[in-house]
């Protein structure tokens, strides 16, 4: 028990340092009206301390002994997808800076869902390569909270939205909005096992 | 479900992760089936019961 509550502390410092970081340079390039590239540019090293969360994590799950190869896979690929997803969007926005139009702005404006695409086949995979069915099941009822949340946040900010309550976001969001829900049910689950 | 797990395991001092790995799940699995949180599959509870050469029904019964 000792163990488990030690190797849980980083996680929680990486997890909260990346939270932070993320929508700390957010705000505050927002804050500050940096621009388009400067914004994206400074959200970059907020996202490397996704390295540490990433390995933070698998040693808590080690530890707590949900630690499936699997697993392993779908944390990998987790580490592509988002960085992949900074890259795209930087190159799309700088594109589209630069003048882009046409057919061009067409598929710069889609590269940043493509590795959302990604994302969507690594979970996909998780649930046929995973072989333990407890863990398979845990995710899957984070999966449908997270789904859940975001269909509640969705309407309630649609509605809001539309009587003129709250700005525009754009459709995009939907995918942070269902990670922070996977994320936080993922923190349930463990809660409930500790 | 009830289940005898957490006893025929003992019985042959085996830890979870000893078990764990007989059975080729993880140790989350065992400890959620040991104390109620999950009921195995019935492939699972197969593998269990011919891993202690028992049938389901000593290892598993009804009731909450």
């Amino acid at each position: 028990m000792t163990d488990q509550t030690l190797s849980r502390g980083p996680a929680w410092f990486w997890g909260g340092a990346f939270f932070v970081g993320m929508f700390g340079t957010g705000f505050a390039a927002r804050a500050l009206d940096l621009g388009s590239i400067p914004s994206a540019l400074v959200m970059i090293p907020p996202m490397l301390l996704l390295i540490p969360l990433v390995r933070a994590s698998e040693k808590a799950q080690a530890a707590c002994g949900a630690l499936s190869p699997a697993t392993r896979r779908y944390n990998r690929r987790g580490l592509i997808w988002a960085f992949g997803y900074v890259i795209f969007l930087f190159v799309a926005v700088f594109g589209a800076k630069s003048g882009a139009s046409g057919p061009l702005l067409w598929l710069l404006a889609l590269l940043p869902a493509l590795p959302i695409f990604f994302m969507l086949w690594t979970m996909a995979r998780y649930l046929v390569e995973e072989t333990d069915e407890y863990l398979r099941l845990r995710v899957i009822n984070a999966a449908l909270w997270a789904t859940g949340l975001l269909l509640a946040v969705a309407t309630v900010w649609g509605f809001l939205e539309t009587f003129e309550l709250v700005p525009h976001v754009p459709g995009w969001a939907a995918v942070p909005v269902w990670a922070v829900g996977l994320g936080a049910s993922s923190i349930v689950n463990r809660w409930r096992e500790a | 479900m009830k289940n005898r797990l957490k006893v025929l395991r003992a019985e042959r001092g085996w830890s979870q992760q000893d078990l764990a790995e007989r059975l080729e799940v993880s140790r989350q699995s065992v400890n959620a089936i040991e104390t109620g949180r999950y009921d195995p599959s019935l492939p699972l509870a197969f593998r269990i019961a011919d891993l202690f050469g028992m049938t389901i029904e000593e290892i598993f019964q009804r009731g909450e």
